[in-house]
């Protein structure tokens, strides 16, 4: 018996599961549709911005719509249905039969669900961005790089807590609709906070939401002046709100991973 | 060298006790049959010995190491759950050339193994398309990939026709010999593990009650059991069964069989003749009988349940 390659094999063997057909066709056409449908009002809507920083932010802005959206429809499936199936059906028993481990086997399968999805969205989105508008993109692409960030932490954060669930539940159709919830739910609540933040003349409700979705603190930063009578960020403010919307998205994934290595038992 | 040792090994969900201070000890180059009644522990007790579940208390060690996430271990042991998932949208020797892969042997061992379980014709399909019969087939090619040392199997032959089954117990003892695989096995089918098992294990209530060799088992409990051949023996079932040291009697084709208690044994050879004169029925022979697997279970059972 040689060296075996039991990570490379589960990791092949969850995108063939992931990404079987169509799945990665469809969910690619939707992307790139979205991302260029979106483009071509792209520039109209910036017109108004004040400076070639904002435009950068404004035109990623404006491509991140529908695909952002499918890639949280894609990612919720691949984590619900990609690890909470195969908990439930015991797929996830097969693999623990395998020599490798267990943040091994999971890492190979959010590799898939996630890491796979990620670099898809991302080249599609940033290639489209450097063939309509190189001249903007290119000298601000630390902008571009940040909007993607702040943009990306809340459906990574929710995917953090449907793994959490996944790994409670071992079960994936309740897992989906969960995440679904708690997306929406961040719609709802940023309304709410901006009513807050407004009716108490205080910029305290924005400043926690943007904990969890630091997409608000970026755009308040790149945004016109008017906007920001209750709370004009400085950049730091903007990295200090990244930083630690990604520090809840790693713990929950680190806890995750400890659930799953030393207590979830099958 | 023992394979596994388990010991006082307890495990709980919420208010289910389902297994509760098991001691088991599997030597090398054996077949152990695990038989117990549903909801007696098996499975868990496979689990936890697999490293898929910890136990609340007690340890269990597998090649003397603890198996929980540990991959030497996974290296040595096949697993043949009772029902058994895959990857389904998976070609099967497509699969099983990927679980070569894994381990590190050649695919050509892919083929190999379906060809012990009879499964070629499959190989084209996907997994999902599988009768449940033919994906226990598969499963049990999926754990002879890696040629384990000791394979562990729960409830194995649960979907499969009996043809299927013969030929899988053939396999067991072939492997057995062949290739020096020691086999847990966890059944409901008594006569199954009493054709390839030369242990068992009876567990119930979490707990095993007779374990050992299954001919020094027999001895052991065979003790008790008289078997009575006669020409009319509902009547004199009736006679026997007043005994006050009957605990059990059966009339099968074979006549009667009664379960005495301990040491009574001798008091039937003497009291069986004079019921049948009083009847007048004819005895033909008066013999001390070898308890069958499903005696021995019953045995245990009770015993279990008495405590």
């Amino acid at each position: 018996m040689g060296k075996g390659k039991p990570f490379l094999e589960i990791f092949a063997s969850a995108l063939h599961e992931d990404y079987r057909f169509p799945i990665l066709e469809i969910f690619a056409f939707l992307y790139a549709l979205g991302t260029f449908v979106f483009a071509s009002f792209g520039p109209i809507m910036t017109q108004q911005t004040v400076s070639n920083e904002s435009m950068a932010y404004n035109l990623t802005a404006s491509l991140l719509g529908l695909p952002l959206f499918i890639f949280i429809i894609f990612i919720f499936k691949n984590v619900a249905y990609g690890l909470g199936s195969d908990l439930e059906k015991g797929i996830i028993q097969t693999y623990f039969s395998y020599p490798l481990k267990r943040r091994g086997i999971l890492t190979a399968k959010l590799l898939s669900a996630i890491g796979v999805a990620l670099v898809l969205f991302l080249t599609i989105q940033i290639s489209a961005l450097y063939v309509l508008a190189p001249d903007i993109i290119s000298p601000y692409l630390g902008t571009v790089l940040l909007t993607y960030a702040a943009n990306l932490s809340y459906p990574l954060l929710v995917a953090g807590i449907m793994l959490l669930v996944t790994l409670a539940l071992k079960r994936g159709g309740l897992t989906i609709v969960i995440g679904i919830v708690l997306y929406f739910a961040m719609s709802i609540i940023s309304s709410i906070a901006v009513f807050v933040a407004s009716a108490t003349n205080s910029p305290l409700a924005l400043q926690i939401v943007s904990v969890i979705s630091p997409n608000v603190v970026l755009a308040r930063y790149y945004s016109m002046p008017f906007f920001n009578e209750l709370w004009t960020p400085a950049f730091s403010d903007v990295l200090l709100h990244i930083g630690t919307s990604y520090t809840i998205v790693v713990f929950l994934f680190f806890f995750g991973y400890f659930y799953f290595s030393k207590r979830l038992g099958l | 060298m023992p394979l596994i040792v388990a010991e006082d090994l307890a495990k709980t969900y919420g208010k289910v006790v389902a297994v509760n201070g098991l001691n088991l000890t599997l030597n090398e180059d054996s077949i152990t049959g695990l038989i117990g009644p549903n909801g007696a522990g098996k499975t868990t007790t496979i689990k936890m010995i697999l490293g898929l579940l910890k136990p609340d208390r007690g340890n269990v060690k597998v090649f003397g190491q603890d198996p929980w996430d540990n991959t030497t271990i996974r290296s040595l042991i096949g697993v043949v759950y009772e029902k058994s998932f895959f990857p389904p949208h998976q070609k099967t020797l497509d699969y099983l050339k990927r679980v070569c892969r894994v381990y590190g042997v050649a695919e050509s061992r892919a083929l190999e193994v379906l060809g012990l379980v009879n499964l070629q014709e499959a190989m084209d399909r996907p997994i999902k398309a599988l009768s449940a019969g033919m994906l226990q087939k598969f499963a049990i090619a999926h754990a002879l990939i890696h040629k384990p040392k000791l394979l562990i199997a729960d409830e194995m032959t649960a979907n499969l026709d009996p043809q299927a089954r013969s030929e899988l117990l053939d396999l067991i003892l072939q492997l057995h010999k062949d290739e020096e695989v020691t086999f847990l096995l966890s059944s409901h089918i008594l006569p199954e593990l009493s054709r390839v098992c030369d242990s068992v294990a009876i567990i119930n209530q979490g707990k095993v009650w007779a374990y050992g060799k299954l001919n020094e088992l027999y001895e052991k409990y065979a003790i008790g059991i008289i078997r009575i051949s006669t020409d009319n023996p509902e009547a004199l079932a009736t006679e026997i069964k007043k005994l006050s040291y009957i605990e059990k009697l059966e009339i099968d084709l074979r006549g009667i069989s009664a379960r005495v208690a301990e040491g009574m044994d001798e008091k039937l050879y003497e009291d069986a003749p004079k019921l049948a004169k009083k009847i007048k029925a004819k005895i033909f022979g008066i013999e001390t009988g070898s308890a069958s697997l499903e005696e021995l279970y019953r045995l245990a059972v009770r015993m279990s349940e008495r405590r």
